[in-house]
């Protein structure tokens, strides 16, 4: 770990509360990544992040300086926002807006400015599948999926992430991956 | 002609096959095969990566503000000397308690009347199961139809508890492995699973699967104790060892497992 993270991180456990930005500029990019990637919209992805960062902070004072801190406060945000995406999952009526505002979003990010009408439904369509097809994967396999393929993090550090065996994390990316293709047969035309 | 499976064409298009070279002359010629393998290609490409929305600094500034309210000034742990304490206090503390039962067996069969050759015998061997019983602890007594697992490979069919198995597998893990009191997050996770735990445990004693409440009664008996565990060290080491959620641990994964291979048949 580099000397000026360091420092911070004594600064901060002898009290000082302002150190803590050194750490977060550095790390919050990638905490917000990945927070996005497993909550999939950014108002929960800010959330995430946010809540990563405060428990990295109050468990500063028992954090081992041999390990990184970014890959630390990383692991800290897969568990917290595999567990944002399960208190929405668990708590539809919060869930079920959260949805529709973020199909507006993805709509505006894959639209091309020139699409006409047709391409526009054409697309809200593809990103409701998608964002439904997501929403029926469990936590874990959602995580563990949106890391390996979007990510492209290595198996066994998303095993060592979430605290399951490498084989569980496999499991958990193939069968995301078998759901989502049965989610997209209808529209796809029968694949098999 | 040998087909893949669906769950070898997946690994395959990830990279992941330790097969791909033969997989991928199979492919060649199979035309099912090849159709499957398209497919799952072409989920991939489906889900493949969205843009992340960019923080702007005035986002960070705004993020740092947010985060900065909920800071409280840290005071440092004495840590060292703590750390001494719990690496040698554990192991010292079992293998004294292990000495004290083994010395509680042989005081009882030496004072024990010489009633004859079979019965003492006998009665011995209890002793002895007896005081095994109680050095393999809580975890045991929690399974008293299973013994050592849950003694089934019938998949729950319910989404929920699978997530439920998953979301309580992890929170145990995370527990196992830090040190200190329990956060707030930690503590409001296995309140909550509590709650749906008990939801879980009397649908699976509904529909009849003694082996699935089991397991879900052994958790919801952990769930409570992480629920209430007092905030200090000393008792969170305490409560950790107590719990022994290795034994635990095993029993989601097997019921997970189970909830695996239904959900890919």
């Amino acid at each position: 770990m580099e000397k000026a993270e360091k420092e911070a991180i004594r600064r901060v456990v002898a009290g000082d509360r302002d150190a803590y930005r050194v750490l977060m500029d550095r790390h919050y990019a990638a905490v917000f990544r990945i927070s996005f990637r497993i909550t999939g919209n950014e108002a929960d992805a800010e959330e995430a992040a946010q809540e990563s960062f405060l428990r990295a902070y109050n468990k500063l004072p028992e954090f081992r300086q041999d390990a990184a801190f970014g890959t630390w406060v990383t692991r800290i945000a897969m568990n917290t926002a595999m567990n944002l995406v399960e208190r929405r999952n668990r708590d539809l009526s919060v869930y079920a807006p959260r949805v529709s505002d973020e199909v507006g979003e993805g709509t505006v990010q894959v639209a091309s400015h020139r699409a006409g009408p047709e391409r526009a439904l054409l697309d809200m369509e593809t990103a409701t599948l998608r964002h439904a097809a997501m929403a029926s994967l469990t936590p874990m396999e959602r995580t563990a999926f949106t890391l390996r393929h979007m990510e492209e993090v290595g198996m066994a550090e998303i095993a060592e992430a979430l605290g399951v065996p490498v084989n569980s994390a496999k499991q958990a990316v193939f069968r995301a991956v078998a759901k989502l293709r049965r989610a997209l047969e209808p529209v796809a035309g029968g694949m098999r | 002609m040998k087909h893949y499976s669906e769950e070898d064409l997946i690994a395959y298009q990830m990279g992941e096959s330790s097969e791909a070279r033969s997989i991928g002359e199979h492919l060649e010629q199979c035309a099912e095969c090849a159709t499957l393998a398209e497919s799952v290609a072409q989920t991939l490409r489906v889900f493949s990566a969205e843009p992340v929305p960019m923080r702007t600094p005035i986002d960070m500034d705004l993020s740092w503000q947010r985060l900065r309210g909920n800071l409280a000034v840290l005071e440092a742990a004495p840590k060292k000397k703590r750390r001494w304490f719990s690496l040698w206090m554990w192991p010292a503390a079992g293998a004294f308690a292990a000495a004290v039962i083994m010395v509680a067996v042989g005081l009882r069969m030496h004072h024990m009347p010489n009633t004859g050759g079979a019965q003492e015998t006998a009665t011995q061997r209890a002793s002895v199961t007896d005081a095994l019983k109680s050095l393999v602890g809580r975890h045991q007594q929690a399974h008293p139809i299973n013994g050592h697992g849950p003694l089934t490979d019938v998949p729950s069919d319910d989404p929920q508890i699978s997530a439920h198995l998953d979301s309580a597998e992890r929170l145990l893990t995370t527990v196992n492995h830090e040190e200190g009191p329990l956060d707030e997050a930690t503590r409001a996770q296995a309140h909550d699973l509590l709650l749906k735990n008990a939801v879980y445990t009397q649908t699976a004693r509904d529909r009849g699967d003694l082996a699935e409440a089991v397991v879900l009664d052994n958790l919801g008996r952990v769930l409570i104790g992480l629920d209430h565990a007092p905030e200090t060290p000393k008792s969170t080491w305490q409560l950790r060892l107590e719990m022994n959620t290795d034994g635990l641990l095993l029993d989601l994964r097997v019921l997970r497992q189970n909830d695996e291979h239904g959900s890919s048949r």
